[in-house]
């Protein structure tokens, strides 16, 4: 009989930053915060619609009683799903407390160029690099470009960024857009990859992601968009960059209260327009560089506050949008690979649900694909602490103890066959005897993660094949309009 | 009198003991341009040279620079044109369609840390706001920021404005913002480019100088 009785199971690591009693103060801090301070909206239908809510509206000033708060929060759903576009389910996303997916960042200006290794301003060819090679790696869940295109007709950036992403991976994109106007062309191209509107309601392909500012301020086109997404039941992320000591408290505790309450208004928003629409909140937690003044996203602060803000965030029962595998460093060195390693297990460890910006160096200004290749594997190796040690009659492995006995070896054990590949096989880390190393050219971690990214900018192909020749068409349609459109506003 | 106490007192950041120390300086009949070059400008270049070896941090720096700047609402009316040297009048704004102001706000601050007597005309100015205050305040500097990318072209906007008004020549342009490059500065005909709030005022005043 290998049944117990009251029998408790650990799967996975237990790792936790606050107490509930804590967890209970902030969020009050949080409805202490928007009810007295309040935040301002600058965007006059989202005020009249918080006002018919029953929040008080003072200018641009909106307060926002705690009922008003609850009933929001109690209406986001669960569980969301996202899927890929090619209908293979190995890539699918649930969006469900304390599953981890990990991803780049959107928007820094410049790019590391993967042949000259130099920086230089992002362009438009790299969007689908980036797309490519996160396609093929196992541990990215889902994908952000890691530049804003420059080489673009101006305030097109955002719409050609995805047009080019989303037929070169199947992987979910979470796309970023200047305006409504964006938000729509976007929206319009991930209809066209799943075939018609109603198939997009059932398995809708992409994220969108908005920006509040820092403090409590939601800007017209964050909450226009935000609005937007709202009634079409795209799943949206709305959160902050909060700068701690400089856009919010210097202390953790007023931090994470700022923070939460930012994001409150996108969740308040969404949920008054169409209950049950998904929406994920978080943003990047750090703190300011007193000394050089640079918000930075490789201090250790980061990797606390993202996982006290986790904690939070689900507190609320909503998803988290977190922070990992990004660093200050501006070149690939031990800088770059120390705060990705510490970052990435933290936001494991904290079970993030998206984790973002594996490839961001130069806090947050520049793009780096060889970043996030390395930060691939260090997702790997944290994925193994997060699986935790299983404990079973088979994994006691008490029997097979008793065949080998003292002084014998387990290598010919069939119970080493069948679990061994449990173990992390890393694809980077060198544990070569020193004369093979030698003998494979004494390479360093630099020169293998170069090789490993090149390697698959030659030799990947991704889905661009793939993509339906009607959802071809209509992508290259959209981006036509688009010109034209914002041709016409110029003029 | 002995000036030290001022530069003292600035370095520690007490701002109402300073602004006294100063008005006792003035009433003692002590050289305005004495009491802001041996005693303000002295303090700030020890803040200065404090934060870069890692000795005192952005809100300290920031604590003398507010110190300054109250200081010098005092003595600004006492002083010369030829005593402020290259510390005149700024105005400093983030441009149309982006409310962020956190970074202007920095680089304002120390610009009044500095000596210069700074108008900041806020968030999301449109060009003609911008051509409207250095109209009507003539500056010798002006500071824009953006953080979109885009609305950095509007800094670009506002420089051709400045030049259908006629007015470019009379202000040095400054530029900043986290997406912002010198590449970018000299596209759009800017003079300077700073990367950050820190580095501004040493690189404008070295331009000024050899200007």
């Amino acid at each position: 009989m290998i049944n117990r009785t009251n029998y408790t199971v650990q799967q996975s690591p237990h790792f936790e930053i606050l107490s509930e009693n804590q967890k209970e103060r902030i969020f009050n801090g949080m409805m202490r915060t928007l009810q007295y301070t309040g935040a301002h909206v600058h965007h006059e239908k989202a005020r009249e619609l918080f006002k018919k809510a029953g929040c008080k509206v003072d200018g641009v000033t909106v307060y926002f009683p705690p009922q008003v708060i609850l009933n929001a929060l109690s209406t986001v759903p669960a569980v969301t799903e996202i899927f890929p576009w090619d209908g293979d389910d190995s890539k699918r996303i649930i969006i469900e407390k304390k599953r981890s997916y990990f991803g780049p960042g959107p928007t820094p200006p410049n790019f590391i160029d993967t042949e000259t290794l130099e920086r230089r301003k992002y362009l438009r060819k790299d969007a689908s690099l980036v797309a490519r090679v996160c396609d093929a790696l196992p541990n990215i869940g889902y994908v952000q470009s890691l530049g804003s295109i420059s080489d673009v007709t101006n305030g097109l950036a955002d719409v050609y960024e995805f047009a080019d992403m989303v037929r070169n991976t199947t992987t979910p994109i979470m796309s970023w857009s200047f305006t409504r106007e964006g938000c729509h062309d976007i929206h319009r191209m991930g209809i066209a990859m799943a075939g018609g509107e109603e198939e997009f309601k059932q398995r809708p392909n992409y994220v969108f992601y908005g920006e509040p500012i820092s403090p409590l301020v939601s800007d017209f086109h964050a909450i226009d968009k935000c609005i937007y997404c709202a009634e079409h039941r795209i799943p949206q992320v709305y959160s902050p960059c909060a700068i701690g000591g400089g856009t919010v408290p210097a202390s953790h505790a007023g931090q994470l209260v700022v923070a939460l309450s930012e994001s409150m208004v996108g969740v308040i928003a969404s949920q008054l327009i169409n209950p049950g629409t998904c929406v994920i909140i978080g943003g990047v937690q750090s703190i300011l560089d007193m000394r050089y003044s640079v918000y930075s996203y490789g201090a250790p602060e980061l990797s606390l506050l993202s996982a006290a803000l986790t904690e939070m965030v689900h507190y609320c029962n909503l998803p988290m949008y977190s922070t990992a595998g990004c660093t200050d460093t501006k070149k690939m060195d031990m800088q770059s690979a120390m705060e990705a390693s510490l970052s990435i297990n933290a936001a494991m460890m904290s079970g993030a649900n998206f984790v973002h910006d594996c490839g961001y160096t130069e806090s947050g200004l520049t793009g780096d694909i060889f970043q996030t290749v390395m930060d691939d594997e260090i997702i790997g190796m944290a994925r193994i602490i997060e699986k935790g040690v299983e404990v079973n009659e088979k994994t006691l492995a008490i029997d097979q103890i008793n065949n080998v006995g003292p002084g014998g070896h387990y290598l010919y054990e069939e119970h080493t066959m069948n679990h061994f590949k449990d173990n992390w096989m890393p694809s980077l880390m060198d544990r070569n005897s020193y004369e093979d190393w030698v003998e494979q050219g004494s390479k360093t971690m630099k020169d293998r993660i170069i090789e490993k990214t090149r390697d698959l900018i030659e030799n990947y192909e991704g889905p661009r094949n793939k993509v339906p020749e009607k959802a071809d068409n209509e992508i290259e349609k959209i981006l036509q309009e688009a010109e034209e459109r914002q041709k016409k506003e110029k003029k | 009198m002995d000036l030290s106490k001022i530069t003292e007192t600035l370095i520690s950041g007490k701002s109402d003991e300073l602004k006294k120390l100063v008005e006792e300086a003035i009433n003692n009949d002590v050289k305005p341009a004495d009491i802001l070059n041996q005693g303000l400008l002295t303090g700030m270049d020890a803040v200065g040279q404090k934060w870069k070896a890692g000795e005192m941090f952005m809100p300290e720096v920031l604590r003398c620079a507010k110190a300054m700047s109250s200081s010098m609402d005092v003595l600004r009316p006492m002083l010369k044109d030829d005593d402020i040297g290259n510390a005149g009048t700024m105005i400093i704004g983030t441009v149309a369609g982006d409310l962020h102001d956190i970074g202007k706000d920095l680089a304002a601050m120390m610009f009044e840390g500095a000596g210069y007597k700074v108008i900041n005309i806020g968030i999301d100015q449109s060009n003609e706001n911008f051509v409207n205050a250095v109209k009507e305040h003539k500056p010798n500097l002006l500071g824009m920021s953006a953080l979109l990318t885009t609305t950095m072209p509007r800094m670009g906007e506002v420089i051709n404005s400045l030049k259908e008004a006629g007015i470019r020549d009379q202000v040095t342009v400054i530029i900043g913002g986290a997406p912002v490059t010198e590449e970018f500065a000299d596209e759009i005909g800017a003079d300077l480019y700073a990367p950050n709030a820190g580095t501004a005022v040493e690189i404008t005043n070295e331009y000024l100088q050899n200007k």
